[in-house]
């Protein structure tokens, strides 16, 4: 009973980074941008968190710090995709191996590598936090709960605004859209940008109020599975945000089992979120669901000169 | 002759920052221009990196000494540039191979993992004679390899499961269970570090003469096979009929399944090559971070030679450069080996870059005109 209390306490903390990085991969993929930078854009976060942490130590400005920084990074992303139409999988690529060699070596160089920092207190959910069992899910740091208010946020921005409605119609037909007199590359520059803030702000929810220290590398592939995610959530947010509580759940998992004394191998215990995102994307493919909602012009880049 | 004068001179008269100009698209460029423009792209990438390696703390007038004079001049280091080069151009001719039938092969970090855990199985269980030892190692390497590239190929044929995914997830979950193995049942039982036990010296690839490792010479034959198959055979012909149109490949009768199937197949055995000399040459056991890097190297390789394998060996040698010397840098200045990695990146964006430059070009909008 106690593990299940624990678990389920600790579901949030894990679940937070991989619907951060799944809202913000849905934004710039509804506007028709592959985004498969999101684990650099994580560790660029990541890191200005950390960094911000370890000067001023106020956790709000340290996570506006790593929505920031990952937004300036992916100024990048959005010349090479956006005005030098580089094909979107190679920029991706190139972006993500770009933000790895730049976290490691910065955070080394400025000295920021396993320093602990401290992250925020937790609050509660009167009188929620009250129940049994589940009541651990309602004592959470408040990034937790400002999480759920932004994903209803974004949701309502993609659904029942103007600007919304805009940003999909770039991303499923950026020729109809260019010829209604819609910006399509300024749509898509605002994804890239408030899509990678949300990375960033995942990568900086790890560092800062997570693990509470840099190392290099430390999101370890989330920005990957949460691309899985994305897909296997069929790009609509709230099925994100289910999915990753299954992640979440299944992270949360492994210290948990650990310290209640299951004697299994711990390699194989770590294995399980990278071998349950390849079940999962065996099982969406397996059910044939998974071109059906993918926004129409995603991956293409959208070339007015070109227009067929 | 006025009516016709005016407009010119209209034009000519246009301040510089009142003209129009609009992009369009090239449709072709020479050879020596696109040579050019790679050129330029690739020295721009070097002044990136060197300023951010003066702004880490390595002096300017050290530069071309490290990377350069030490590397190629020095006889030591070049015998390690060697030996760096050999993994380099077999995962370059990994990701050129992949790339042409179209698989996005991220996944050549797991496969080389596994064909280390190969060949130390040979090792460790102690099967066949000594003579045949290296060979059975490098057999075994190649076949754990190729079976671990099975499954996304198989997966992507079959269920059109995104390779670039399923081969990354593929990689953490081998790196897991190398440190399963040398954290556990396969821990050198001397000393209290995750590696496994040292390989016997004829498990060990044997230096030619005077430090210069057979490692080199099994890539370059690699390679010439590699060359021979992507531009003399014929499955190197459907090959490129695949890469140009998969579904027209498949109208005129290639076996467009099979040639993706058996392409990344050797692809995967090429990195699982790469994982064998590394362990059995520079390491001499497998140690849990020996295959850190080349995944993306490979990749960058394959990129930056455009699929052509000989490009890819030259790239490689340049690669395996910047290793020894990042190496070096790492021993002398402390600059962390990320700084590597940063390189490449700078450079691939560059390149890749440098593409639109061929593709498309600036015209001027004479005045008058839409």
């Amino acid at each position: 009973m106690d593990l299940v209390t624990y678990w389920l306490s600790s579901v949030p903390e894990f679940a937070v980074p991989f619907a951060l990085a799944a809202l913000g991969l849905i934004i710039i993929e509804r506007a028709g941008v592959l985004a498969l930078g999101a684990e650099g854009m994580m560790l660029v976060g990541a890191l200005a968190g950390i960094g911000m942490q370890l000067a001023l130590g106020l956790p709000g400005l340290s996570l506006l710090a790593a929505m920031a920084a990952a937004s300036v990074v992916s100024l990048l992303f959005a010349l090479m995709v956006l005005v030098l139409r580089i094909n979107q999988v190679i920029a991706g690529l190139a972006l993500v191996f770009f933000c790895q060699g730049l976290t490691g070596l910065l955070g080394t160089l400025l000295g920021w590598t396993n320093r602990p920092v401290s992250g925020l207190t937790a609050v509660e959910l009167w009188p929620l936090s009250e129940l049994p069992v589940v009541g651990g899910l309602f004592r959470q740091n408040p990034m937790v709960f400002l999480t759920v208010v932004i994903f209803f946020a974004v949701v309502w921005f993609l659904n029942r605004t103007r600007s919304g409605l805009k940003l999909r119609a770039v991303g499923e037909n950026p020729q109809a859209a260019d010829a209604a007199g819609l910006p399509v590359l300024r749509y898509r520059l605002a994804a890239i940008l408030a899509g990678s803030a949300l990375m960033g702000l995942a990568g900086g929810f790890i560092a800062v109020l997570s693990t509470k220290m840099w190392i290099a590398d430390m999101t370890g592939g989330r920005g990957w599975i949460a691309i899985a995610l994305v897909i296997f959530a069929r790009w609509s947010p709230w099925r994100a945000f289910a999915g990753a509580l299954l992640f979440g759940g299944i992270e949360a998992l492994i210290p948990q089992l650990a310290a209640a004394g299951v004697q299994l191998p711990q390699y194989f215990m770590l294995m399980t979120p990278y071998a349950v995102t390849l079940a999962v994307m065996v099982w969406v493919a397996a059910s044939k669901r998974a071109g059906a909602s993918q926004p129409g012009a995603l991956g293409e880049p959208y070339v007015r000169e070109e227009r067929r | 002759m006025t009516e016709l004068s005016q407009p010119l001179l209209k034009t000519s008269r246009q301040p510089l920052l009142g003209r129009r100009y609009t992009l369009e698209l090239r449709q072709q460029m020479g050879w020596g221009g696109q040579a050019l423009v790679i050129g330029l792209a690739v020295l721009v990438g070097l002044a990136l990196s060197t300023a951010i390696l003066v702004a880490a703390g390595v002096p300017a007038d050290q530069l071309l000494e490290e990377f350069v004079g030490q590397t190629l001049l020095d006889a030591g280091n070049f015998k390690a540039v060697l030996f760096q080069a050999a993994p380099m151009i077999l995962v370059g001719m990994a990701g050129c191979l992949a790339f042409r039938a179209r698989f996005w092969n991220l996944g050549l970090e797991g496969q080389m993992i596994w064909g280390g855990i190969g060949a130390a199985a040979i090792s460790i269980f102690q099967i066949g004679p000594e003579a045949l030892r290296l060979p059975l190692m490098m057999a075994s390497a190649i076949v754990c390899a190729m079976l671990w590239t099975l499954a996304p190929v198989l997966l992507k044929l079959r269920l059109k499961v995104n390779e670039v995914i399923s081969t990354l997830m593929l990689n953490y979950i081998a790196a897991n269970f190398l440190l399963h193995l040398l954290y556990g049942s396969w821990k050198d039982p001397r000393d209290n570090f995750p590696y496994s036990p040292a390989f016997r010296p004829f498990e060990r690839l044997p230096d030619l003469f005077a430090g210069y490792n057979v490692a080199i010479v099994i890539a370059v034959v690699i390679m010439a096979l590699a060359v021979w198959f992507i531009s003399v055979s014929r499955a190197g012909l459907y090959l490129r009929f695949v890469d140009a149109n998969p579904r027209v490949a498949s109208a005129v009768g290639v076996p467009v399944r099979r040639m993706i199937l058996g392409t990344v197949l050797l692809s995967g055995a090429l990195a699982g090559v790469a994982g064998f000399i590394v362990s059995a040459g520079q390491e001499g056991r497998l140690t849990q971070s020996f295959y850190q890097g080349y995944g993306f190297s490979g990749i960058l390789i394959a990129f930056l030679a455009r699929n052509n394998p000989f490009a890819a060996a030259i790239v490689a040698l340049l690669v395996a450069m910047l290793f020894v010397a990042g190496r070096n840098l790492q021993v002398f200045y402390q600059i962390p080996f990320s700084m590597v990695q940063l390189i490449q990146a700078i450079l691939v964006i560059c390149v890749a870059s440098s593409d639109f430059f061929i593709r498309h070009r600036l015209r001027r909008i004479q005045a008058g005109e839409q």
